[in-house]
């Protein structure tokens, strides 16, 4: 993980054009959800936005500021959705999430983490789930007659969501299985991701934990590790190469099933006509970019050396889940306004640090999927899901469990 | 707490303890971080976030009553938005946001200080309005566009100055009085910028802007033009390789590259007299480059590899007409004209760049990207004279900048400078963006020397091509070019503002 030290050139670099809080251009609809930044647009200073934690982060280098006194909530407030990133990165060369994650490891090292944090680390830490839950309970919904193959190099990583949502994990299964995708389950020796750590800042516990579980993989024999979850695909993907070599691939469940519905492996059957919308999720799209290090000069005028490869969320997962929206018979789609890179988070990795926060934004975001007169929200992460199921408006429906709805009996069998 | 608890307290009571703070971080967020600038800038001792006109009123007053001077602010992107002595409330504007009308008919739009050009363009657009936004980006609000800088942009050929299209206003002044200027104020609507007497809005905006320093603009009227092209623009790819395009058959870009600045000015001046063309300009060579390459790597490729000789020159055109045969004539007036003036078209994949970037032309996107390189950039000049006044200061120029970009005291690319002619060749332009490498110890001594030099000439050779500003100390040598601007600047400043509190510059 960077250190704020190896940030300066970004701090540096910001002018308060202000683009990291709205929506990026080629994508300009109107005055209505045009902000991007969900922390800016809820408490409306700038210090809460890419922006201003820059700023932040810059003092902080240079021994200007202390924690306390709330510094720490706002920091964690932010729901590390990248979007100021994304949005910062149309043109620029600047490091504005890896700023706020390397902050936020200051704020580990120097500050008073929150509390809710906290618990969750220790959660992670004996139980091996975010939720504090028996380990031995991780694979309990798995029906008794499933089978794996237990030669196979790949493995479906279910997730800590198995416990919330098996439904999700269960129709993941169905689809691979449909397939005739070979695949096995690491069962008790699935661990969490660590994406609430290494994502909150807490490096120590984030490196040893996958560390852990990248020798996992290994010891299982593993190429392919699948992911119904987009917190899991963005961590072994982007997070995961921070601490450790990695040498397996990762891909997400949307990813597979839409190689198998090309291929003509899956078969949809007929359903009532059904209009959704499709959220994107932020550890699926513009953050799930492979990161790599780099480590070089930069020279007069922004030139690294050696070239540096930039994530600037373009190669993030989006037309996968289109696809098989648009190959599921009856489904029709509407986008909303912020989609693929530049989506507005669904709240969730705010909502143990700043309850109300991930609530409005999670609102906002349901708001948005109204107005695209959807009946159903399709997301490709538990924690989407969520965040974004509502009592009155569009439900909230993951798209494997949807896929998995839709596939014919005799696929299934 | 940097001010006493009880005056806190009276500031709370006015915006609600939600939209105050003077927490040392939250003040952090708005502290200015330019260090190319060479400012002395202060932190501010609070934050207010403000609803109405009415609680600006009341933050002004209470601003009044002790002592403290304030600063309306929005983006923060230029220096002047910052607090320049401690003792500074900044009143942030941005929840005031509201588009309040927009009038298709008599072609108007009345905004709040906190709508930005990305949520009020696309808005006008569906309705087959629009306006020319200020060269600051879509993160911009377009109340301090029209009202705080010169109100240059991109397609003022066809259009205007932006300062042209501001129509009436709202402002909270100085001791907290809520003036409405033109037309509003016999509450005849908002169609009209000035009332009898002397101009309000000129005393408030004048030439480029005063930056705050009469007190805070809290509305104001826009007026709009005809937008040809489709409501919906259509854009694909993903983030940073967008396209944008204008669907319309009578819509098109066009890059000329010429060998000298006065065959430049010909071209403007032909195509100005002819009335054709909706954007005309000189465009500079070294934000060109930036903003045709993702990061700063492809743009030394891409510089070093034939850019900066390719289009060392550039003219950069848009026609965007409403029938076949307007745009037939258009064309051939335009070929005709770079003909005579020895324009050479530039090959398909490099004019391309702008008719997949048409955000340029209604946004002036990816601006920005002239940062890229990591700050330590400045926009000189920024004056308006006629267009042939702009291209001779463009070619005295040359006789000078050769000692700092030579020497690498400023980035090497002397030719780095747009013009933009206004309302078909009446008045034009000029704006030499030039940049530095931040990070090179004792750089600043360098830019200084260029800046005073470009001011000097200008001074000694009788151009208007220097920003006057607001009261800084290095316009007040520019004050005897432009009628001694500055000293009634002042006298109206004494008067409107005898406590001194709105952004007390001088
Ligand atoms: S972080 Fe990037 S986008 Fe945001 S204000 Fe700074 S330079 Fe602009
Ligand atoms: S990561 Fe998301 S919530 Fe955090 S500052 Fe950036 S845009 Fe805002």
């Amino acid at each position: 993980m960077d250190k704020l030290s190896d940030l300066r050139f970004t701090m540096e670099s910001c002018n308060h054009c202000g683009q990291c809080k709205w929506i990026m251009p080629a994508k300009m609809h109107g005055w209505d959800f045009s902000e991007m930044c969900p922390i800016h647009a809820f408490y409306h200073f700038d210090a809460y936005s890419g922006q201003g934690l820059l700023n932040i982060a810059w003092e902080r280098l240079d021994g200007k500021l202390e924690y306390g006194d709330g510094l720490e909530d706002l920091i964690y407030s932010c729901t590390a959705c990248g979007a100021c990133d994304a949005c910062c990165k149309v043109v620029r060369d600047m490091e504005v999430l890896d700023t706020i994650y390397a902050l936020r490891a200051d704020c580990a090292e120097h500050g008073t983490l929150p509390a809710s944090l906290l618990e969750t680390a220790e959660k992670v830490q004996t139980s091996h789930n975010i939720y504090g839950l028996p380990h031995a309970e991780r694979f309990a919904w798995l029906p008794e007659d499933f089978e794996d193959d237990p030669d196979a190099d790949t493995a479906l990583f279910v997730g800590c969501s198995a416990y919330r949502q098996p439904e999700i994990a269960l129709s993941a299964i169905r689809i691979l299985k449909a397939g005739g995708v070979r695949f096995k389950l690491l069962r008790e020796d699935e661990w969490c991701c660590g994406a609430s750590l290494w994502r909150a800042g807490m490096v120590r516990e984030a490196g040893e934990l996958i560390r852990r579980n990248v020798e996992t993989f290994r010891a299982h024999g593993i190429k392919t590790v699948i992911t119904a979850c987009a917190e899991c695909f963005g961590s072994f993907r982007n997070g995961y190469p921070r601490f450790v070599e990695t040498d397996y691939e990762t891909l997400h469940i949307s990813q597979v099933a839409a190689q198998l519905l090309e291929d003509g492996k899956l078969h949809l059957r007929q359903a009532e006509p059904l209009v959704v919308t499709y959220h994107d999720p932020c550890m699926l799209g513009r953050l799930s970019e492979k990161y790599v290090h780099w480590q070089g000069e930069i020279r007069a005028y922004g030139l690294h050396v050696p070239e540096k490869q930039w994530r600037r969320g373009e190669h993030g997962v989006y037309d996968a889940p289109r696809k098989i929206l648009e190959a599921i018979p009856g489904v029709t789609l509407r986008e909303m306004v912020r989609n693929k890179e530049c989506n507005f988070c669904c709240g969730a990795p705010s909502a143990a640090t700043d309850p109300e926060l991930a609530r409005w934004t999670g609102e906002e975001r349901r708001r948005e999927a109204a107005a695209t007169g959807a009946e159903t929200i399709v997301s490709a992460c538990p924690f989407c899901r969520e965040a974004l199921d509502g009592d009155s408006g569009p439900d909230c429906v993951d798209l494997c469990v949807l896929l998995a709805r839709r596939l014919c009996e005799e696929d299934v069998q | 707490m940097r001010i006493a608890e009880h005056i806190y307290r009276e500031f709370a009571a006015v915006v609600g303890e939600r939209y105050i703070s003077d927490k040392e971080y939250i003040l952090a967020g708005d502290r200015a971080k330019t260090p190319e600038y060479p400012m002395e800038y202060h932190s501010a001792d609070i934050i207010v976030l403000p609803a109405s006109t009415q609680e600006v009123v009341e933050i002004v007053k209470l601003c009044n009553k002790h002592k403290l001077s304030f600063i309306p602010f929005m983006t923060g992107a230029l220096p002047y938005a910052y607090p320049n002595r401690d003792g500074t409330v900044i009143i942030h504007l941005k929840r005031m946001n509201r588009i309040l009308e927009i009038d298709e008919t008599d072609r108007y739009t009345v905004i709040e200080a906190g709508v930005r050009h990305i949520q009020l363009y696309p808005e006008l657009r569906k309705r087959g309005l629009c306006y020319p936004p200020a060269a600051v980006g879509p993160g911009g609000s377009v109340l301090a566009n029209m009202t705080s800088t010169d109100g240059s942009n991109h397609v003022q050929h066809g259009f205007s100055r932006a300062n042209r299209y501001l129509l009436g206003a709202e402002v909270v002044t100085p001791e907290g009085e809520v003036l409405r200027v033109g037309s509003l104020q016999g509450d005849a609507g908002w169609f009209c910028p000035d009332g009898p007497g002397p101009s309000l809005r000129g005393i408030i905006k004048g030439y480029s802007g005063t930056h705050g320093q009469f007190g805070v603009i809290t509305k104001i009227a826009v007026g709009l033009s005809a937008a040809n092209g489709p409501a919906e623009i259509r854009s694909e790819g993903i983030s940073p390789n967008h396209k944008v395009y204008m669907d319309h058959p009578y819509s098109r870009a066009y890059v000329f590259n010429y060998p000298h600045i006065q065959n430049v000015c010909d071209a403007m001046l032909a195509l100005g007299e002819a009335e054709v063309c909706s954007t005309v300009q000189k465009y500079f060579y070294l934000p060109l480059t930036l903003m045709m390459t993702n990061s700063a790597n492809e743009f030394w490729e891409k510089w070093e590899g034939g850019y900066k000789d390719t289009m060392n020159m550039p003219l950069v055109i848009h026609i965007a007409a409403r029938t076949q045969k307007e745009f037939e004539y258009e064309e051939k007036i335009l070929f005709e004209v770079a003909a005579e003036t020895g324009g050479e078209r530039l090959p398909p994949e490099l004019e391309n760049w702008w008719n997949e970037h048409m955000d340029y032309f209604m946004l002036v996107n990816r601006l920005q990207s002239v940062l890229r390189l990591g700050g330590g950039w400045m926009p000189n000049k920024i004056g308006a004279d006629s267009v042939q006044h702009m291209c001779d200061v463009a070619e005295a120029m040359g006789e000078y900048i050769h000692e700092y970009t030579d020497t690498g005291k400023i980035f090497n690319a002397p030719e780095s400078y747009q013009i933009i002619p206004m309302e078909y060749g009446h008045f034009a332009h000029i704006e030499v963006l030039f940049m530095w490498d931040r990070c090179k110890p004792g750089v600043m001594k360098g830019v200084g020397e260029f800046r005073a030099r470009s001011r000097q000439e200008d001074i000694d050779r009788h151009f208007h091509s220097e920003t006057p500003g607001s009261l800084m100390p290095a316009t007040m040598d520019l004050g005897p070019l432009y009628s001694n601007y500055h000293l009634w600047l002042q006298r109206l400043k004494q008067s409107f503002d005898p406590n001194n509190v709105s952004n007390p510059m001088m």
